[in-house]
């Protein structure tokens, strides 16, 4: 069968750099994770490769049980991480080129099409599944937090010192300031990416341009309203503001809504280069799956957020204060 | 060489050498072609394979005696025992059933050229041997302060891996795991688009082999659990961070507990993860060589879809001892016990796909008649943890070491071999020596029952796991156990003797050397096939087979 | 054509049925005949430590129980396989048949496993519920996991000390004539027939309060307080491990309760937990499941 002439659709790719590279770009990255927020330490001379690759101390492992805090910022790390994530991009971008290339080059035919949409839709299930994750362990602290506390109020009874183990009081951040304004900047943003997507279909370019336009900037708004949160929350801590270290609903809170915000980042840098591609004269009317992709995933952390706000910031804070 | 029946020894087969290859470099680094990426993950699974074995025999050396004897200190035992766990698990076990012989075969089952993302199927190999390489450097920096290293099993439970555990080696497990978590994770991906949207015309779901379902099935698991386990892992991650996060800091009001939740809801899927691709691959030798189509094709499929849901609300039944509420057990244990029917049917099945056979005992079948057996001795002793009341005896001793053993050790292990002595001549173009093939089998057959059965009597009698040494009435049955890993050595041994001298005689197969049986799309094309297949697509009649 | 194969198919369900009931006799021969351990485990011993309590007693039921179903699962698939396997060869069945459907036979063997973990679960279910209800509780013991030991308080008793419970090393143990990496120079005491409850809980690692005898093992988890109870029906010293990864010294961590009787308990909370009596010495110089009498 070899012999014969190609007589399918489907995309046989040529050999590619990329994901070789970002294989190698991952481990770059995850040493750099791990030099930077728990720095590596030789314990003796043994392995002088290691010595010169990382740069902590040698004494640090006498006190071996000291906080792994006064590491973060190690020397180095932050050096590693840097590069890992740069070569990340690099190689993301030189991949993403290539696809944007071979899109216009027509390899996308109807099948690939659907293939890629079915790949998008596989992709965006299991960020669902990511945050079922963090949603899973924010209802356990959520509602069992009392029940465990005092796990049984027979044993307390029997062994009062055990209460002093029970969690320290909750605080929550307020819903109906920053976080409102946040919800209603996302929901208008789901509205703006589909007035683009309306729009290319008719063949409007400049009203998609604005809608797209519009929804960037308001990603780029609601990334800049959450950090002024952060910000606010970093200087009230141990006053009453819930922080990352302070209890399970500072740390539930932050990695949650932190992983939204990451999440939110990437529908902008998304949306932003099909922005890009708008401006460039690419996304034709028939056929630019990469915006609807880009749309389908900002509808997704649309929808995360409105799941976030409804139970991080309303209803558990509200049964938590009390 | 030794002719097997319906085999016709061809030359190279036309056109094989010059189809557009690439050259060496540009081939195995930057491939997109699920044939080479199906032989690099086979590759990897066997080097890790090699690693995992390793450390398995330097643990059971130790434990062949009482007392302490090779190691130097405890905690290095317990790092030799996380380190075995998971580099069996992500590393030798899922690369090789899913990415290598899912790779390989999946595409040419269902009619296809190649997968459906050809370059992201090689970003999930690339990303494998960067997370091996985390696992490996964890190896050689500190751990806590009783040496390098992480201790705190393949389970991972904080506080133990938490402030248990300060040094940067298990940063380095988190980071690997997380790696190869997205490498499947993209994988699944890769499968799913590839078997729902690039079906051969005239290939519908319900003509599609049975192997295709597996991994379709598989896929989904790795996709839904996966997430869950890295979200888990980041919380570990942050919590290890001093000025990071508490979720599993009691003192903070957080919860050690959930992380159990979450891992096993990762864990228990992940077990048929590990099982289903193996189910796949030996439906397909049982049909084969018994020259007869599979007894009951639907239920085969659906079983595994059962097997798949269900799989998914199972997950406590690993924490019936941490004191979760009665009612919660009770479900558990009821649900746990549901998956042994759709299992049951599978079994049965192939055995009523042999009834009326005409059986030949080749060494592929061989493995898998093992599998079915050792897979029910493993299966059944699920069914008796499965039973909370009696798994506070049971849990944490040696016979779970046991159970999971039989259904891995022998279940995914005698798949994965099933499928390589299977497909070989297939992938490679050339035959085994049989001598050699059959030495592996029994020796491992032989190895692996003299490992894990006695292990077996040790959870009776009360042995706990993670043990680096033992009161002595434990002593005799773990002798024997350590005896059964010399025997499997020299059974891992006649494997790569066979895997040198089928390289080195190269006595080349035709397209279908299986014959009469062998029904798939794969026995159509050349031995190896050439380097794109069905550069016209194939036709599936409507009155084909399965 | 005909002769040859009906005796293949006798010959062969001979063998099968010889092979599959040796599998299942053997096996139940083999897990029931063997010795077993009171308190602690026997040299070589494969199977279940005896019953002390009740609770016990209803899980080496139950566990024998599912024990049976499983062993005969076991055999019968075995012996079709070894059924299937001669008289299905290729020799002696040349020409394969070409049925892949049966529905009756598909519904019988998904019905049969249905029923049959009906079986099981039932009883199952009474031992779970049996487990964990806790009876009338004639006193509360606490036992906490610390990063290597375990220590036991009373909270009922003023006048008992908390009870650091340390393993005792080779020499020691020897010397003390206790079994090594199981006896502890500080047992936990408590009298026979009397419903204890035990509250688990660790101060760092998890850890897990095992007493095989007792059918009892639960996880101790810092920040949670978990409960369990047992009704000893002997008197003994009886030994468990620690089954919960903890870290390097997990494996020397045991657990040592002795069991006196009440008479004799009664004394020791009068003498502030010291011993007057040589019997319930004895029971811990003897370091096994039996009393000195018994021996
Ligand atoms: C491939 C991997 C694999 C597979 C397939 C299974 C299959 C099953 N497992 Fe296993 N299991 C593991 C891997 C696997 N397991 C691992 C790795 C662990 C330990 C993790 C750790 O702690 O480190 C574990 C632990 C484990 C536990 C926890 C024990 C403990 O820690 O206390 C339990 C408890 O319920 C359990 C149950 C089951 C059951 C009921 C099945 C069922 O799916 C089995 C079904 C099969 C059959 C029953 C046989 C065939 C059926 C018939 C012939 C029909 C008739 C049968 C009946 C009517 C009974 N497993
Ligand atoms: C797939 C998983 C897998 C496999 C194959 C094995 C194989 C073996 N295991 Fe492992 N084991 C685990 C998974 C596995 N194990 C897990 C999850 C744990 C729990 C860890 C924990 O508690 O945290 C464990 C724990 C464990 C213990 C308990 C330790 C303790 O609790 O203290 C012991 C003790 O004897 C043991 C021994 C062995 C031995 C002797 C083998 C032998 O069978 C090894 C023989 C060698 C091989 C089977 C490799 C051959 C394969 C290849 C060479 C690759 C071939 C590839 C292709 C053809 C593509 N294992
Ligand atoms: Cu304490 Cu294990
Ligand atoms: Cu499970």
């Amino acid at each position: 069968m070899a012999g014969h002439a190609v007589e399918h659709d489907y995309h046989l790719i040529p050999p590619s750099p990329w994901p070789f590279l970002s294989g190698v770009a991952c481990l770059v990255w995850g040493v750099g994770m791990v030099t930077f927020f728990a720095g590596l330490v030789p314990r003796t001379g043994e392995s002088p490769m290691l010595e010169w690759f990382f740069s902590k101390g040698l004494d640090s492992l006498q006190d071996s049980y000291r906080p792994v805090a006064d590491q973060v910022g190690a020397d180095g790390g932050w050096a590693i991480l840097l590069a890992g994530t740069i070569m990340a991009a690099l190689v993301m971008i030189s991949w993403w080129k290539d696809v944007a290339a071979e899109s216009r080059a027509g390899d996308h035919t109807p099948v690939v099409d659907i293939g890629l949409r079915y790949g998008m839709i596989m992709f965006i299930m299991q960020e669902a599944m990511f945050f079922v994750g963090w949603f899973w362990m924010f209802f356990e602290l959520g509602l069992f937090h009392k029940m465990r506390a005092a796990w049984n109020t027979d044993v307390l009874e029997n062994a009062p010192e055990y209460a002093d183990s029970m969690a320290p009081g909750i605080h929550a951040v307020d819903a109906w300031n920053l976080p409102l304004m946040n919800t209603i900047v996302l929901l208008l943003s789901g509205t703006t990416v589909t007035w683009a997507h309306h729009a290319l279909i008719h063949g409007d370019r400049k009203g998609a341009k604005w809608g797209l336009g519009l929804t960037v900037l308001l990603g780029l708004f609601f990334t800049g309203l959450q950090g002024i949160e952060y910000v606010e929350l970093f200087h009230e801590r141990g006053e009453g503001a819930p922080w990352l270290s302070t209890d399970a609903y500072g740390s539930a809170f932050f990695m949650a809504t932190g992983f939204h915000g990451l999440h939110v980042l990437i529908g902008t840098i998304f949306l932003g280069v099909m922005f890009l591609r708008l401006t460039k004269g690419g996304l034709r009317p028939e056929k630019h799956f990469g915006l609807e992709a880009a749309a389908w995933y900002w509808h997704f952390v649309d929808v995360v957020w409105l799941f976030l706000f409804a139970f991080v910031y309303i209803i558990f804070a509200s049964s938590l204060h009390g | 060489m030794v002719a097997l029946p319906g085999e016709n020894i061809s030359a190279e087969p036309a056109g094989y050498h010059d189809d557009g290859k690439p050259k060496f470099f540009a081939r195995w680094f930057y491939s997109t072609n699920h044939k080479d990426i199906g032989t690099l993950y086979l590759i990897f699974g066997i080097i890790s394979g090699l690693i995992g074995g390793f450390l398995s025999f330097m643990m059971r050396m130790e434990l062949a005696d009482p007392g302490i004897q090779f190691f130097t200190n405890e905690h290095q035992y317990l790092v030799y025992v996380s380190m075995h766990g998971l580099i069996m698990i992500f590393f030798m076990v899922m690369p090789a059933l899913i990415g290598g012989f899912g790779n390989w075969f999946v595409p040419i089952m269902v009619g296809a050229p190649d997968m459906a993302f050809p370059r992201m199927n090689n970003l999930s190999f690339w990303l494998l041997p960067t997370a091996l390489i985390c696992l490996l450097i964890s190896f050689v920096v500190p751990g806590n302060a009783n040496g390098n290293g992480f201790g705190g099993s393949w389970v991972m439970y904080p506080p133990l891996s938490t402030t248990g555990h300060p040094g940067p080696a298990f940063d380095f497990i988190i980071i690997g795991l997380l790696a190869a978590g997205f490498s499947s994770i993209f994988g699944a991906i890769n499968f799913i688009t590839t078997i729902l949207n690039m079906r051969a015309p005239g290939m519908t779901m319900h003509k599609m082999p049975l192997f295709a379902w597996a991994v379709l099935v598989t896929a989904f698991l790795l996709l839904l659990a996966l997430p869950v386990l890295a979200a888990a892992l980041f919380m570990l991650f942050t919590d290890r961070i001093a000025g990071g996060t508490g979720f599993f800091d009691p003192a903070r009001g957080g919860d050690p507990q959930m992380f159990q939740h979450l891992f096993w809801f990762f864990g228990h899927p992940e077990v048929y993860i590990m099982i289903l691709p193996a189910f796949g691959i030996v439906s397909h030798i049982i049909s084969t060589f018994s020259k007869k189509p599979i007894f009951g094709y639907l239920g085969m499929a659906y079983a595994m879809v059962a097997i798949g849901v269900v799989g998914f609300v199972v997950w406590a039944h690993h924490m019936y001892t941490v004191g979760m509420d009665v009612n919660l057990k009770a479900y558990f244990l009821a649900a746990t016990l549901v998956i042994a029917v759709p299992t049951g049917v599978k079994i049965f099945s192939w055995l009523a796909t042999m009834w009326g056979g005409s059986i030949r005992f080749t060494i592929p079948m061989q493995w898998a008649l093992a599998f079915i057996f050792l897979f029910v001795v493993g299966g059944v002793t699920g069914v008796m943890l499965a039973n909370a009341g009696v798994d506070a005896y049971l849990h944490d001793t040696y016979y779970v070491v046991a159970h999971f053993h039989y259904v891995l050790s022998m279940g995914a292990v005698f798949g994965i071999f099933a499928g390589f002595y299977y497909w070989f001549g297939k992938m490679f173009g050339v035959m085994y020596n049989k001598f050699l093939a059959a030495a592996h089998f029994w020796l491992f057959f032989i190895g692996v029952n003299v490992i894990f059965f006695p292990q077996h009597f040790l959870g009776l009698n009360g042995m706990p796991r993670r043990y680096v040494d033992y009161p002595e009435e434990f002593a005799i049955w773990n002798q024997v156990s350590s005896f059964g890993a010399y025997i499997t050595l020299a059974g891992v041994v006649f494997f790569f003797l066979m895997l040198i001298e089928a390289f080195i005689v190269r006595r080349r197969v035709g397209d279908n050397y299986w014959g009469e049986g062998a029904t798939t799309l794969e026995w159509t094309l050349s031995s190896p096939p050439p380097y794109h297949q069905f550069n016209v697509l194939p036709r599936i009649e409507d009155n084909a087979e399965h | 054509m005909k002769s040859p194969t009906n005796k293949t198919t006798i010959i062969a369900a001979i063998i099968a049925v010889a092979i599959g009931v040796g599998t299942f006799v053997a096996l139940i021969v083999l897990g029931l005949g063997g010795e077993r351990g009171m308190g602690q485990p026997v040299d070589g011993g494969y199977f279940l430590q005896d019953a002390a309590t009740p609770v016990m007693e209803d899980l080496t039921t139950v566990h024998n129980m599912v024990f049976y179903w499983i062993s005969g699962i076991t055999a019968f698939v075995m012996a079709l396989m070894v059924y299937i396997m001669i008289r299905f060869r290729e020799k002696a069945n040349p020409v394969p048949s070409k049925t892949s459907h049966n529905t009756a036979i598909e519904v019988v063997w998904t019905i049969a496993p249905v029923l049959i973990l009906l079986f099981i679960a039932v009883p199952s279910m009474q031992l779970l519920y049996f487990q964990d209800k806790l009876p009338e509780t004639d006193m509360t013991i606490k036992a906490v996991g610390n990063t290597w030991n375990w220590s036991y308080t009373y909270p009922d008793l003023e006048n008992i000390e908390e009870i650091i419970s340390n393993p005792l090393d080779e020499v020691q143990a020897k010397a003390q004539g206790k079994p090594y990496l199981l006896g502890t120079d500080a047992q936990l005491v408590v009298p026979v027939d009397t419903n204890v409850k035990v509250l688990v809980t660790s101060i760092n690692n998890m850890h897990s309060w095992t007493v095989p005898s007792f059918g009892i093992k639960m996880d101790a988890v810092p920040g949670i307080i978990n409960e369990t109870w047992f009704r000893a029906t002997r008197e003994g010293v009886f030994y468990g491990q620690c089954s919960e990864i903890c870290g390097i010294k997990h494996y020397y961590m045991p657990i040592e309760v002795n069991v006196v009787s009440k008479a004799e308990y009664a004394r020791w909370v009068a003498n502030d937990g010291a011993f007057t009596s040589s019997v319930a010495q004895n029971n811990t110089l003897m370091g096994s499941g039996q009393t000195a009498a018994q021996k």
